[in-house]
């Protein structure tokens, strides 16, 4: 009983043991698992700094940044997150990383294409999918656009709001709405949607993902040498490869 | 099914069985304290136990977080220990730990009803120390709820979320578990990863639950 207990402990031990020096811990906004995945391979493979990528709702990993963890860089999906942990950002770090921009997308089955959003009013259209406004940030953007279009009173009507742009998405892919308004790189990975309509960037909203080095974590010089890495253009082509558009 | 789906079955399975362990002691200790005896308090106590079945898992998450990140009660105490538990397979452990101890303590609090008095008694007047009576009579007769509740604590840890994703992150090979990797692969568009997951809890729910209600009921 008391070698088993010490079993546990010593395991419980090592588990919450301090990371190695030589590492960069990363949040990054769940939309950027994937590409963030490949560029931290790549990173390791070409300086041998390991690179863990911790992934979640924005909001959440701005929640756990300002508990304290121990995070180096952090990359969020909007600038609202970004400000929320402003006390912990090093003074001079946040740089605009990607940008994104909005789509309409249809089901691939069933493809269209749209002259303008306002084609959203047409009757044909009759449930749209956009991520929930009151808390998806997909969702704040698309609302804002379509207020300043002046059709988001009419548009709202029919509007499904969902809890992620994932969701919005899935809805237009299994054909429970007609049309979903959400980023372009969501199209990027998925052959049962397609779209409809890009929203302009000069007119659209100006969708940024902040990148910003963080003063609570353990390797503030690994953090700087990784954000400029991710800025360059073999880390751009990955990400435009997944459909971000570089950040201004 | 490839590397990353297995590990993370085998992760998750492995983080719900340490959970369990480390849930049982607190568990039956409050399940005995709760089933035997009247103390002022008491109804705070048992609803503070049930509290984790009820709350949303997200605000018993964000509870976690505030109490062991670096500067919450518990965590500025570890910082200084070099210990620190956000984002570690630990967190994992502990949000698994924390929801599922509600229904081992109902569970196993029925168990310690059940016990006949008078075998306890029995075993008293034949000399045996308090602690000597609750280890050979108290807990073998109530071990099957014990047991039940055990498991029903571990499949809890298996489907947790929301406090999870919360406290540990969702870290491929260090803190993702079924759930958070079904999260974060639909959010990344990677359905068939996501499926596989699915496929994978859902074998292993129906596996804990089966052997769950077998334990419960039969006499």
């Amino acid at each position: 009983m008391v070698q088993w207990v010490t079993g546990v402990a010593v395991v419980l031990a090592l588990a919450v043991a301090p990371a190695q020096r030589q590492q960069v811990l990363v949040s990054a906004a769940a939309s950027l698992a994937d590409v963030m995945a490949t560029l931290a391979r790549r990173y390791e493979m070409q300086t041998g700094v390991r690179v863990v990528v911790n992934t979640g709702a924005s909001n959440t990993l701005a929640r756990q940044i300002t508990a304290g963890a121990a995070v180096d860089l952090f990359v969020s999906a909007d600038e609202a997150q970004m400000d929320a942990v402003r006390a912990e950002v090093v003074s001079g770090t946040r740089v605009p990383l990607l940008s994104n921009q909005l789509v309409v997308a249809v089901a691939a089955d069933r493809p269209r294409r749209m002259r303008s959003v306002r084609d959203l009013l047409d009757p044909s259209y009759r449930r749209i999918a956009i991520g929930d406004p009151a808390a998806v940030p997909a969702g704040v953007y698309t609302k804002a656009y379509l207020e300043k279009l002046g059709i988001w009173r009419e548009v709202s009507k029919k509007v499904v709001p969902s809890a992620s742009v994932r969701v919005a998405l899935a809805t237009v892919e299994n054909g429970a709405t007609e049309a979903a308004i959400v980023y372009r790189t969501d199209l990027a990975t998925t052959r049962r949607a397609m779209m409809a309509f890009a929203v302009p960037l000069p007119d659209g909203p100006r969708i940024v993902y902040p990148a910003a080095v963080i003063a609570t974590g353990h390797n503030r010089a690994g953090a700087t040498r990784l954000l400029a890495w991710l800025q360059g253009d073999q880390a751009m082509k990955v990400f435009v490869n997944a459909g971000f558009i570089r950040g201004r | 099914m490839d590397g990353e789906i297995f590990e993370i079955a085998v992760f998750t399975t492995a983080a719900a069985l340490a959970a369990t362990v480390v849930m049982l002691p607190p568990g039956i200790a409050l399940a005995w304290v709760l089933a035997r005896h009247r103390f002022r308090g008491k109804a705070v106590v048992e609803t503070l136990a049930s509290l984790p079945l009820v709350m949303p898992p997200v605000a018993t998450g964000l509870l976690l977080l505030w109490l062991v990140g670096r500067r919450g009660p518990v965590g500025h105490l570890l910082e200084p220990l070099g210990i620190e538990i956000v984002f570690t397979p630990a967190a994992v452990v502990l949000a698994m730990a924390i929801m599922g101890l509600p229904l081992l303590v109902r569970t196993a609090r029925a168990g310690f009803e059940q016990v006949t008095r008078r075998y306890e008694q029995m075993a008293e007047t034949l000399g045996a120390r308090p602690w000597r009576v609750f280890t050979t009579v108290t807990l073998p007769l109530a071990s099957r709820n014990i047991l039940a509740g055990a498991l029903l604590g571990f499949t809890r840890a298996l489907g947790e979320f929301g406090a999870t994703i919360v406290v540990a992150g969702s870290i491929p090979g260090r803190t993702r578990t079924l759930t958070v990797g079904i999260y974060t692969y639909t959010e990344t568009g990677q359905d068939a990863r996501a499926a596989a997951l699915l496929v994978v809890s859902v074998a292993l729910a129906f596996g804990a639950v089966l052997v769950a209600n077998r334990l419960a009921h039969v006499d």
